[in-house]
């Protein structure tokens, strides 16, 4: 289990998102508020896209196996970079020598030459049931791409192999039927293997104009008795959302100031604040897309039903 | 205020509606008196929750925040209201901002105090913790009210005979795992023999996804916990249609109707294929007016249900208020 955060929105310093509030992503690698016994210590990676840049439609990519509390490089980049959209996560693994800790797992993912990137907050029981029959439903070149061992990277695939061209932009709409394409195949498959435990399965999937971001999970309340995951399975997996003008500090504190049209977005497994009242927690089972126009942010969530 | 006039107030509070005096008496010793200045802030949205306030003269205005850094008044409370109890209850923090209309005198009362009234194995606390589960029912069933007044239009969920054809369809089965429920957060902190003695209470049923088990208007038939799966709760009105709660493995739902007597304020659909406790109307009844330890169990279970519910329903009126 993991933790996700996604910016989209005015130029904003990343040091905000990642170090400066009291319930950063950093800080929820080692002291998460809204999972139980989990901490999300096996590695940081983030894509910031930042229009002033050269070749703005890469993203600007960062990873590392490291703790990112104790990472200076991170900490002085992030000072200085401030991108219009960021999708970043703290990656955490079962306690268990089957887990690997490596850069190739780190999300997101983004394979060379796509636009598209990719960040996972859940699991996939019983992955290893249903990984190869995964192949058929993802196209080869992008198959070849994959280089770590987690289900999140197949994820990714799959996603990118239901967009038309998977090495184009895709537009909002899109990359949101492709993401619940990936969903259907994911129920399909499972369904023909006789898996039925719960699978969180948020996610953020983006190209730096536009967000997709998922609260859903397979099978939610479903558990082996003695799983090791149960406890922090139990409660449907967190995201939450806040949308404004700009996410700024303001009396010592840090909000999503107001803004109408809204011009700013952050989604986020937990509130970036302890004290949260500008923050919204996303629906169970359902999809926000985001897009960046010239007339401001344009928002939406909808039920997921796959 | 004197003593006998506390008394005498708290006596026409509604939620202490059965009291004796002596009990009212042994409360007032230990309430303090505030006065809250006009357009003064009692407490905001999200700050943790040290007291709860019995007006006595005056009015509160209570507001939600809403997205684009907004705030919605939800409704207002005069003399012998209470506000504040949902974040005492559960230790969270304040569901909504607090503010006085105009100069206001009310009795505080600590979270430490309103534990220890709740905490007794004695009729007094019985009692007060089923007129804790009315008063949270009435604010459920006002939130909710609000929420269909928001989205318009006349109900429109499933008929009560599909919710009638659910319950009778339902397929019995044995209990579930043990070693999983003991890990269910719910139930860590009940006395064993108590929490066993609740789980064998009911029968337990598998129910495919997709069916109605409650029909908003209709009476209800049982009180459901689900173990596992999830159960939605929606409302659902002309073409629109808005969950307002999911109840997850350890989540009851159905009660609202056995608690007060009204109809089901909301229809429940299973999101996922669910195994649930089922407490028929009588067996809950006889559960919810008892006074040993499953009952305990059945009282803490259902308040903490009705705070949970309470703070889940915040969110779609929070969207919604949002989008108006």
């Amino acid at each position: 289990m993991c933790r996700i955060l996604a910016y989209l929105g005015d130029p904003l310093p990343v040091h905000h998102l990642l170090f400066d509030t009291d319930n950063s992503l950093v800080r929820q690698s080692y002291r998460p508020r809204m999972m139980n016994t989990f901490l999300n210590l096996a590695g940081f990676g983030m894509k910031a896209w930042d229009p002033a840049s050269l070749r703005p439609d890469e993203p600007f990519s960062y990873r590392a196996t490291t703790l990112p509390s104790f990472d200076r490089n991170l900490r002085f980049l992030s000072a200085k970079v401030a991108p219009t959209c960021v999708v970043a996560h703290v990656r955490g693994v079962t306690y268990s020598d089957e887990a690997v800790v490596g850069e190739t797992n780190l999300h997101p993912f983004h394979f060379p030459g796509t636009r598209v990137v990719l960040a996972h907050n859940g699991h996939l029981r019983e992955f290893r049931r249903m990984r190869y029959a995964l192949v058929e439903h993802i196209r080869p070149e992008l198959a070849q791409r994959i280089e770590g061992t987690t289900d999140s990277e197949w994820i990714y695939a799959l996603v990118l192999s239901q967009l038309a061209d998977p090495f184009g932009m895709p537009d909002t709409r899109e990359l949101a039927d492709a993401t619940a394409a990936a969903l259907r195949i994911l129920r399909s498959l499972r369904v023909e293997r006789g898996i039925d435990t719960s699978s969180p399965v948020n996610l953020c999937v983006s190209t730096g104009r536009s967000l997709v971001s998922t609260r859903f999970s397979f099978d939610y309340g479903w558990y082996p008795p003695e799983d090791e995951m149960l406890e922090t399975d139990l409660p449907y997996v967190s995201l939450w959302y806040a949308i404004g003008g700009e996410y700024a500090r303001r009396d010592g504190g840090w909000e999503m100031t107001d803004g109408d049209p809204a011009r700013s977005l952050i989604i986020a497994s937990e509130p970036l604040t302890v004290d949260h009242p500008g923050w919204f927690e996303v629906p169970e089972y359902s999809m926000l897309t985001a897009e960046l126009s010239p007339a401001g942010l344009e928002f939406e969530t909808r039920d997921l039903d796959v | 205020m004197s003593d006998p006039d506390t008394v005498g107030f708290l006596a026409t509070v509604p939620l202490l509606d059965g009291r004796d005096e002596a009990t009212l008496a042994d409360l007032a010793r230990i309430l303090r008196l505030r006065t809250i200045a006009k357009d003064e802030v009692v407490w905001r949205q999200g700050e943790d929750g040290r007291e709860m306030l019995f007006v006595v003269e005056g009015a509160l205005s209570a507001s939600l925040h809403v997205p684009g850094n907004r705030t919605v008044e939800i409704g207002r409370a005069g003399p012998g209201d209470t506000v504040g109890e949902v974040a005492l209850l559960d230790g969270g923090p304040h569901t909504m901002s607090v503010r006085a209309v105009k100069t206001t005198t009310a009795f505080a009362l600590g979270r430490v105090d309103l534990a220890a009234l709740l905490a007794p194995q004695d009729p007094a606390a019985f009692g007060l913790r089923r007129a804790v589960a009315a008063l949270l029912t009435a604010r459920h069933r006002n939130q909710l009210a609000h929420l269909a007044d928001s989205l318009g239009g006349d109900a429109a969920g499933p008929p009560a005979e599909d919710a009638d054809r659910a319950f009778a369809e339902l397929e019995y089965c044995g209990p579930p795992d043990s070693r999983y429920v003991r890990r269910m957060a719910t139930f860590h902190d009940f006395d064993p023999l108590a929490l066993w003695g609740f789980l064998t209470s009911g029968s337990y049923a598998r129910c495919p996804r997709g069916r109605t088990l409650l029909a908003e208007g209709a009476p209800s038939t049982a009180c459901y916990l689900t173990i596992n799966g999830a159960v939605e709760q929606v409302l659902a009105r002309g073409s629109r249609r808005i969950r307002v709660g999911l109840a997850g493995p350890g989540r009851a739902f159905g009660y609202e109707g056995l608690v007060d007597g009204g109809p089901s304020p909301v229809t429940a659909v299973t999101r996922e294929r669910a195994l649930l406790l089922v407490l028929p109307r009588d067996r809950f009844t006889t559960l919810f007016h008892g006074e040993d330890a499953v009952a305990r169990v059945v009282l803490d279970v259902i308040q903490r249900e009705l705070v949970a519910t309470l703070r889940q329903t915040l969110r779609p009126h929070a969207r919604l208020a949002a989008s108006i």
